[in-house]
């Protein structure tokens, strides 16, 4: 079977890298192991190999579609969602007093990018059940607890998210569904919701949407949201399901991950829709926010899993495919000679390695992301403030530079290939089209961007880019210990110097009231910022390459560490630099984008 | 049912496959270790099944070093009962049989399963050496195992077709693809896997009466020559010059 995921580098990443045992220590993670999570691995990519993999590209070719009312889709999508509950996927992260085991969400990122890699249609099912189940968990009552938590975890019933109108998608503030309250003690729904990824199909019993609604009467904008259990069927009061009027009205038809159902569902139709208000009225956006997080995760993740993909379908291809003979020094070529693998050819081995410096960099910033994330759960005080902050700060980060560049990384996987890239009979054409959603959703890049200039930067007067630059700090300490590495541990703290002098230059413009000027350019700064972040994220693990190196422990073949160190180099050469032609843009005076008055742009 | 299974470690499939000390020991630097699969897929899982249906337990046993813990832990995870190790680096298949026929022998099991041969020493021995010391029948290659009473109705592979065996209890097994099939351990399997007993046992004096002079790798495949259709001569040269086949 063809590669998609490298698992010795996901292990040297979890246990070498970032430590995964280092949670261990702390009371909710101290019943794990790494010898428990490498069996878990072991299994998630047995089932991978068994259930995922093979029926991917028939995913593709026979897509998701919408027939009397019904939607259609691929039977695996049934047949994997009862075993992920089965091997305990979707309860891993919760509470063990919810059902749940408390598996540090970093191990589990593991385990969903083996999956993803294997397929990406089909996990945003599970992705979202756990989301879904997490919601009413930290905010429903006992009641949406006992009654829907248990079946999901289990995989017997699908959660989904349903955020999006017609009118409002980056601006939810605009959502006009609406809620009446009854004296029953749950509300009517009415409207409809659009792009619900997972909201409908034949092969769960039952589907419970968490549901954005204005209460009637309530406050116009982001304060009158709140947040509804809906379920497709309500629970009757002998235990049974009954219909609970909500309509699904469609599957649009997409580019890519086209197993991985987009539904159009309407609610209330003949007023008898009937939700329950999970936590306090007019906060739902405010509790959706936090599943946010954990959901921009889950979809950098995505854009990582298939960049992965990409880059061994492509690295198998070069070492098989014959063309062209290698420039000699003399600059000539030998017709007489015997053509060449392509993976012998400069160009090719640079777009091999790209991918490789882009896929691995992203697995290493949402490994980090999430062992922050695990962190703020089981530290104190300030130590839980700084974890909290540095999630934070890299959230956006960690949803955009492996969804923009994964996508970046998986065009060049296609370009290996050549012509048959382009042709259906290869799957590098797949992975582009599914990888092209991973910058729309859970907020696009330009909404992520924004978060982080005009939100995450600033917020706390800085704080979390003041500790994110110790952490950078520390890490270049490190490097200076090592010969070999301490031109980039000066490259890096260059950089850093370069960033503080673009926010020098852009944060007074909010100060001076410029704020739309401010955050016009902030995706061209997450570019900027994320290739930073990424640049430091090499740089550690080619200290720890180095440090295993020296160690003599050997847990990994040498040329393991030294491709790591390779890497790290590459990403210096041909990425890192690149900082340096995007500060000149962030600190231009010219202002070109704004709309000064009603002129046209083209 | 009192079942006992017996597993071993091999080298993980895709592991670079080299030897040290002037060929005589195999390398194991950077080698990743597995549940040798006839004893993962077919053996243990076989023993659960017919756990489940007609109640009793499962023990494994494995001879090998602590360093092997995982690979038993692998085997609770997946639903054995608890665990026996004879804490001794085996140097034979001779050895293994004798430790695991000197724990078995007062046990009384009522089958002892084996994988049908271990995927990287190949050797078909322990199974057959096993049952000759504790003196039981022994069926080998099963690819289907039903029980009715004391009764086993067994099917067994042999070359270009099949046997239909029936032996009762006791009896050893070893087993081939078919017997079952693979069970992925689950995570809540995993940790309780932790809490399910696995008992050391020392090892007890064995001789081994053959030992390993010197290992070889096949050679290696040589390059490919691509010879144009319209140039007969030269294959016919190189088939009779270099390949010394003609
Ligand atoms: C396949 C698929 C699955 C989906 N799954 C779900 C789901 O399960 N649940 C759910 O609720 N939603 C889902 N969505 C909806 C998705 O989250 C939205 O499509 C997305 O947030 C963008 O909203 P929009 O499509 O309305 O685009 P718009 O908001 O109209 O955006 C159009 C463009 O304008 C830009 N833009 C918008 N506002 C601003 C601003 N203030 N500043 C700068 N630029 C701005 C955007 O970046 C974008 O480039 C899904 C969408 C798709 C396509
Ligand atoms: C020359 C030589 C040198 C060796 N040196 C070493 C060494 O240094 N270190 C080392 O670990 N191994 C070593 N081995 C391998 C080890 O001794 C094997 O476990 C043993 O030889 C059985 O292998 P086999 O291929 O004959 O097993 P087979 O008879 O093919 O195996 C059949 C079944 O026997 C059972 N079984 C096999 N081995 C064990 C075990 N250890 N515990 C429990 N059940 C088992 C399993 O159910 C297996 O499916 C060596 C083997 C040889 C031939």
């Amino acid at each position: 079977m063809a590669e998609y995921v490298n698992m010795d580098t996901l292990r040297f990443q979890l246990e070498q890298v970032h430590q995964l045992d280092t949670l261990f220590q702390y009371p909710r993670y101290q019943e794990y192991d790494l010898e428990a999570i490498n069996i878990f691995l072991d299994a998630v990519k047995d089932f991978s190999d068994q259930e995922l993999y093979p029926v991917f590209r028939e995913m593709d070719e026979k897509p998701a579609y919408y027939e009397d009312g019904k939607i259609i889709v691929h039977p695996t999508v049934g047949r994997t969602m009862e075993k992920m509950g089965e091997l305990g996927v979707i309860a891993a992260t919760f509470d063990q007093e919810n059902g749940g085991l408390q598996m540090p969400s970093m191990a589990l990122l593991g385990a969903y990018f083996i999956m993803e890699a294997a397929n990406n249609h089909v996990m945003g099912y599970p992705g979202l059940t756990d989301g879904a189940a997490k919601l009413i968990t930290a905010f429903g009552n006992e009641y949406l607890k006992e009654a829907y938590v248990p079946n999901m975890l289990s995989g017997q019933w699908a959660g989904t998210m349903c955020l999006t109108e017609p009118q409002a998608g980056s601006s939810l503030s605009d959502i006009t569904t609406t809620a009446y309250p009854t004296d029953e003690g749950y509300y009517q729904v009415k409207g409809q919701k659009i792009f619900i990824s997972g909201g409908d199909h034949e092969y769960n019993e039952n589907f419970i949407h968490l549901l954005l609604a204005r209460i009637e009467g309530a406050p116009a904008g982001t304060k009158g949201i709140s947040l509804f259990v809906v379920p497709k069927k309500r629970i009757a009061e002998d235990g049974s399901l009954a219909p609970n009027d909500v309509i699904t009205a469609g599957d649009f038809q997409k580019m890519g991950q086209r197993g991985y159902c987009t539904t159009h569902l309407v609610f209330g139709e003949n007023d008898d829709c009937r939700a329950w208000l999970v936590g306090e009225p007019h906060k739902g956006l405010k509790y959706m926010f936090q599943m946010m997080n954990d959901a921009r995760i889950s979809v950098g993740r995505g854009g990582l899993s298939i960049a992965s993909a990409a880059y061994h379908a492509s690295l198998q291809y070069a070492k098989e495919r014959p063309q062209g003979r290698r420039v000699m020094d003399s600059g000539k070529k030998d017709p007489r000679q015997e053509p060449v693998l392509i993976i012998e050819h400069a160009d090719v081995r640079r777009m091999l390695l790209l991918q490789k410096v882009i896929y691995e960099g992203s697995l290493s910033l949402l490994l980090l992301a999430s062992k922050y994330h695990d962190l703020e759960k089981v530290t104190e005080g300030e130590e839980k403030q700084k974890n909290r902050l540095l999630l934070e700060l890299l959230t956006p980060v960690a949803k955009t530079y492996p969804t923009e560049k994964g996508r970046e990384a998986v065009d060049n996987g296609l370009q290996v290939l050549g012509g048959y890239g382009y042709c259906s009979d290869f799957v590098l054409q797949q992975y582009l089209r599914d990888i092209r959603i991973m910058a729309i959703y859970e907020g696009t890049t330009g909404i992520q961007s924004l978060d982080l200039l005009g939100r995450k930067i600033t917020m706390d007067n800085g704080k979390a880019l003041k500790l994110l630059a110790q952490e950078m700090q520390q890490t270049i300490g490190s490097a200076l210990t090592f010969d070999g590495l301490k031109p980039y541990a000066g490259q890096l703290g260059e950089k850093m110097k370069l960033s503080q002098k673009v926010l020098d230059f852009l944060l007074p413009l909010a100060m001076k009231g410029e704020y739309e000027r401010f955050l016009s350019d902030a995706t061209v700064f997450m570019d900027f910022f994320s290739t930073l972040v990424v640049g430091w994220l090499w740089l550690d693990m080619a200290v720890v390459a180095k440090q295993e190196l020296v160690s003599g422990r050997e847990a990994y073949p040498a040329e393991f560490y030294e491709s790591k160190v390779h890497a790290m180099r590459f990403f210096f050469k041909y990425e890192l630099p690149k900082m340096e032609g995007l500060a000149p843009t962030l600190m231009s005076e010219e202002v070109l984008t704004i709309l000064k008055e009603k002129e046209v742009i083209a | 049912m009192k079942l006992l299974v017996c597993v071993s470690k091999t080298p993980e499939t895709t592991a670079k496959i080299a030897f040290t000390n002037d060929n005589t020991e195999f390398d194991s630097s950077g080698v990743q270790y597995i549940m040798n699969p006839y004893d993962e897929w077919y053996a243990l899982v076989r023993a659960l099944e017919l756990k489940e249906a007609q109640g009793g337990s499962v023990t494994i046993i494995h001879v090998g070093p602590a360093a092997n813990d995982t690979i038993i832990r692998k085997g609770l995870a997946i639903g054995a009962d608890e665990a026996v190790r004879i804490d001794a680096e085996p140097p034979s298949a001779l050895y293994v049989a004798r430790q695991v026929a000197e724990y078995a022998k007062n046990e009384n099991f009522d089958i002892v399963f084996l994988g049908k041969e271990s995927i990287d020493y190949n050797g078909s021995e322990v199974g057959p050496m096993l049952a000759e010391m504790l003196g039981l029948p022994f069926v080998s290659h099963a690819t289907r195992l039903e029980m009715e009473g004391n009764k086993a109705m067994i099917v067994a592979d042999i070359d270009g077709g099949d046997a239909q065996l029936e032996v009762e209890t006791p009896f050893v097994i070893s087993a081939a693809k078919g017997l079952a099939e693979q069970r992925i351990p689950n995570m809540r399997g995993i940790m309780m896997a932790k809490r399910k007993p696995l008992k050391v046992v020392e090892p007890v004096e064995a001789e081994g009466l053959a030992v390993a002079v010197r290992f070889e790798l096949p050679p290696e495949k040589g390059d490919v020559k691509l010879i144009d259709p319209e140039n007969m001569d030269e294959l016919v040269r190189l088939l009779h010059e270099e390949a010394k086949v003609i």
